[in-house]
């Protein structure tokens, strides 16, 4: 049974929208318009979403049968993301660009403000010259000690520490390595990267 | 504790600015400006209330222009 639609003295784009409901639901419609406008709208709705057309005037409307033409599209696979988002820092300065720019000002106001500021990554980790943002002296290591208090996981590729020679210097989070970077990484919902 | 910001004209001003007030053993901290305060960009530096005399002293004889203190 065809779902009928009386679209006539409806506002644009009600027609639309009307019919763009009753083709989820049905593979037969009529909408009924009445000016040329709407027919045209809804024609392209419904060409759109595989259906056929053919429009009759009779008595000052225009009757349009929509006809679903092919099989609905299976729906394409869909997985909703989920999993932690994990913030990947790889350099202590934030962009490419100016160093005192990039290190002075960006990289601490960003730090700030996600301590400020929420929803909030789960895991942060560091690596290459990030590391150098976690250890003595960082301008920002009572920012990420506050969020590591917040419940936020700081790690720290400890190869790199060990390159730029600050292992000893760890203020914040733990000292991990490429297995755990890796892994998190590979788990992750979100990936948030500079 | 609550806190009071100074804002500067310009980044570099507030980096001087920075150095300066450290240096003097004010603790300061470089923060974004807060929203309610502009909308712009920029950045400023946080103190605690009870140093803003020190501040302000310390700024003007180091130079460095202010435009404005505010509480947040």
């Amino acid at each position: 049974m065809a779902k009928v639609i009386d679209a006539r003295g409806l506002a644009c784009p009600q027609p639309v929208v009307l019919t763009s409901k009753a083709l989820v639901e049905a593979d037969e419609v009529i909408t009924i318009v009445d000016n040329e406008a709407a027919k045209e709208n809804v024609s392209r709705v419904a060409t759109s979403r595989g259906f056929q057309v053919s429009a009759e005037e009779r008595e000052g409307a225009i009757y349009l049968h929509l006809t679903r033409a092919v099989a609905e599209p299976r729906k394409a696979s869909f997985t909703p993301i989920s999993g932690p988002t994990v913030l990947l820092v790889a350099s202590d300065s934030l962009g490419w660009g100016d160093e005192e720019l990039g290190k002075s000002i960006l990289m601490r106001s960003f730090i700030h403000t996600l301590s400020e500021v929420g929803p909030k990554p789960n895991k942060i980790i560091f690596i290459n010259s990030g590391v150098k943002l976690v250890v003595k002296g960082s301008e920002v290591v009572t920012d990420l000690r506050h969020l590591e208090r917040q419940g936020i996981e700081i790690l720290a590729c400890g190869t790199c520490l060990g390159y730029y020679e600050l292992k000893e210097f760890v203020e914040a989070g733990q000292v991990s390595n490429m297995y755990t970077i890796v892994e998190e990484l590979l788990q992750a919902g979100k990936i948030i990267s500079f | 504790m609550p806190h009071s910001v100074v804002l500067f004209y310009s980044a570099s001003g507030a980096l001087r600015a920075e150095k300066l007030l450290k240096g003097e053993g004010i603790g300061v901290k470089l923060i974004p400006i807060p929203r309610h305060l502009g909308s712009d960009c920029g950045i400023c530096l946080r103190f605690d209330d009870s140093e803003e005399t020190r501040v302000r002293k310390a700024l003007e004889e180091g130079g460095v222009e202010i435009m404005r203190i505010c509480e947040i």
